[in-house]
């Protein structure tokens, strides 16, 4: 079971607990059908779905008008969003998106979510039964141990836009989620060999490199699910290291929970100076060499 | 929306002027290049308040042919996206024959990314999402889209729909005289309720509460030599037990 699987099985035993109610591990690749944390269904369209979000949210949709569950929770990547909402829209079922600390009120779930960029937080809430899709990196990861498989057959499945090939296959990581140091990178960095400043410093500190989002999306010099913040993944470490980030409002909504902020950053009137308990006015070719040193010394 | 926070710690919703989304800006420059390599016109089409009206007007700056606008009285709830997709999904319809509808990954303000996939099956359109390069040829759309775990190719026929990431393009600052030529490009107005049928979903996520986020740090800086700074930094992060050496 991924990382941000194993995140959603603990956020779902929580509300089953809460509901009395039993909960199932979805899973619609066999591949996949060893995996679990408690009764693995595995829906079978007879077809390779592949991660490809179309299939997975058709099957998912037979499944649950048969199965009728009180909530289906997804984990909030870019997969992930497109089912819960494609499934919701197909089911006429309430959505909630990117929630955390979700919970059971009355007949309804309410959860978290961050809005305007990080500045407000929301509480939501939607109807049972609803679809929700739970912000990456904030429930601790279950671990694993499967008690039964169950095969639901949904029949073949309709496939609507075709894939021609994939460019680019990347590993799943779980580095940053209980990471309890991340040293992050931002566009202070100016190319992708530099990187191994941070990830040298990283090292030094038992923990895991991280970045802000033009560094995995514009320039595509890290993995998206590396990417901290609104748009990416929210961390919890006893120390965040930000070096070269500005510190926008949208990637500081994913790190508002780190227990220590320390950044460097050569602008005195970075913006991340006021969100960090230690900065560094500093290039930081220069002051992660200097730290590094006196790691070692 | 801007947004401003009262004295009390609670947002102040009232009042804040609605602008486009940063994202929005992509999928509005995507359909711009898009019409001048391939032909064809763009319809900007919007649901929100009547002021709205000023988002449509700066897509059309950008290039947008025509606007169209859905005017909620009351503004919706802002985290309905199933409500908010019926309504465009509607809209999309009244317009008229399309080819492709484009939107952006996630709103700035609510950051749901669930506008778009949801619009898709009220318009039974296939759906290619977080897209990082559009092409267009003999009414086949191929599109890399780009997920956590992969960058896949993928193929749809016209019509279809697309959320755009942002680094596709850099989307382009109207001149002053396109700002103004665009104040004569039309806008049709459409008040919701006229969209709002038999078949409209109903209305299952409300927002309960809303609470600005307030954080408060030590904000100790070091200014000096790297040598000098970097030596405090490591005492302080020893001193609050964060370093496990
Ligand atoms: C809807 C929406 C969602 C978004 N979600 C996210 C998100 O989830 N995560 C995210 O990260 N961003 C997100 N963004 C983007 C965000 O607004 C910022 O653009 C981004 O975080 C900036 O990244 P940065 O700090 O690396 O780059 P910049 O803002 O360009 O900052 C670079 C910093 O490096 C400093 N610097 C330069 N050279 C050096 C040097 N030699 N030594 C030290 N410092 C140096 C500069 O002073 C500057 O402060 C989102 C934007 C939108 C509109
Ligand atoms: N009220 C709206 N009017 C027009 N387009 C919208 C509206 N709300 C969302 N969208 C589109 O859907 C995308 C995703 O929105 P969201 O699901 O709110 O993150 C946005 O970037 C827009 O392209």
């Amino acid at each position: 079971m991924n990382s941000v699987a194993r995140e959603v099985a603990t956020a779902g035993r929580e509300l089953a607990e809460s509901l009395s109610g039993e909960q199932l591990f979805v899973v619609t690749e066999r591949s996949r059908a060893g995996e679990g944390a408690g009764k693995v269904l595995l829906v079978d369209g007879g077809e390779e779905v592949e991660g490809d979000p179309d299939l997975i949210a058709e099957a998912l949709a037979r499944a649950a008008t048969k199965k009728r569950p009180s909530a289906i929770l997804v984990g909030a990547t870019r997969t992930g969003r497109i089912v819960a909402a494609r499934l919701a829209a197909k089911l006429r079922l309430g959505c909630l998106s990117d929630v955390y600390r979700l919970r059971l009120q009355g007949t309804s779930i309410v959860g978290d979510r961050d809005v305007f960029a990080g500045k407000v937080v929301a509480e939501v809430k939607a109807d049972l039964p609803c679809v929700a899709t739970v912000k990456v990196g904030t429930y601790p990861m279950m671990s694993e141990g499967r008690t039964g498989l169950e095969v639901e057959e949904v029949g073949s499945l309709h496939r609507g836009v075709r894939l021609v090939e994939t460019l680019e296959k990347r590993e799943s990581t779980t580095d940053l989620r209980g990471a309890s140091v991340i040293v992050s990178a931002g566009r202070g960095f100016r190319t992708k060999e530099d990187l191994r400043l941070a990830e040298d410093l990283a090292k030094a500190l038992g923990g895991a490199l991280g970045c802000s989002r033009p560094l995995s999306s514009d320039y595509g010099w890290l993995p998206e699910e590396l990417h901290i913040g609104l748009t990416g993944v929210t961390v919890k470490p006893s120390l965040y290291f930000a070096l070269g980030i500005s510190g926008q409002l949208q990637h500081v909504a994913g790190i508002k929970e780190s227990k220590v902020i320390a950044a460097v950053n050569t602008d005195r009137d970075a913006p991340i100076f006021q969100v960090a308990d230690y900065g560094i006015v500093g290039d930081l070719y220069q002051v992660v060499p200097a730290i590094l040193e006196i790691l070692k010394g | 929306m801007e947004l401003r926070v009262n004295a009390s710690g609670t947002p102040d919703l009232s009042g804040a002027p609605s602008k486009m989304s940063t994202f929005d800006k992509n999928a509005v420059e995507e359909s711009i290049r898009l019409k001048e390599s391939s032909g064809g016109s763009v319809t900007i089409i919007t649901v929100g308040r009547s002021d709205a009206k000023k988002t449509v007007k700066e897509a059309l700056a950008m290039g947008g042919d025509r606007g169209y606008l859905v005017v909620v009285v009351a503004e919706p709830d802002p985290h309905d996206s199933l409500t908010t997709a019926y309504l465009l999904a509607r809209a999309i319809e009244r317009a008229g024959p399309f080819d492709l509808v484009l939107c952006a990954e996630g709103s700035s303000d609510i950051y749901a990314g669930q506008v778009g996939p949801m619009l898709s099956e009220w318009l039974a359109l296939p759906f290619l999402g977080y897209v990082r390069k559009v092409e267009i040829k003999d009414r086949v759309i191929r599109c890399e889209q780009t997920l956590e775990e992969s960058v896949r190719v993928l193929e749809a026929e016209l019509p279809a729909l697309v959320s755009v990431v942002s680094e596709i393009n850099e989307p382009r600052y109207p001149t002053l005289l396109q700002i103004m030529q665009a104040s004569k490009k039309p806008i049709e107005e459409v008040g919701s309720e006229l969209l709002i049928d038999g078949r409209a979903p109903p209305r299952l996520v409300t927002t309960v509460g809303m609470t600005a986020h307030a954080m408060s740090r030590k904000r100790v800086i070091f200014e000096g030599s790297p040598e000098a700074t970097s030596r405090k930094l490591v005492e302080a992060l020893r001193s609050e037990g964060v370093l496990k050496r």
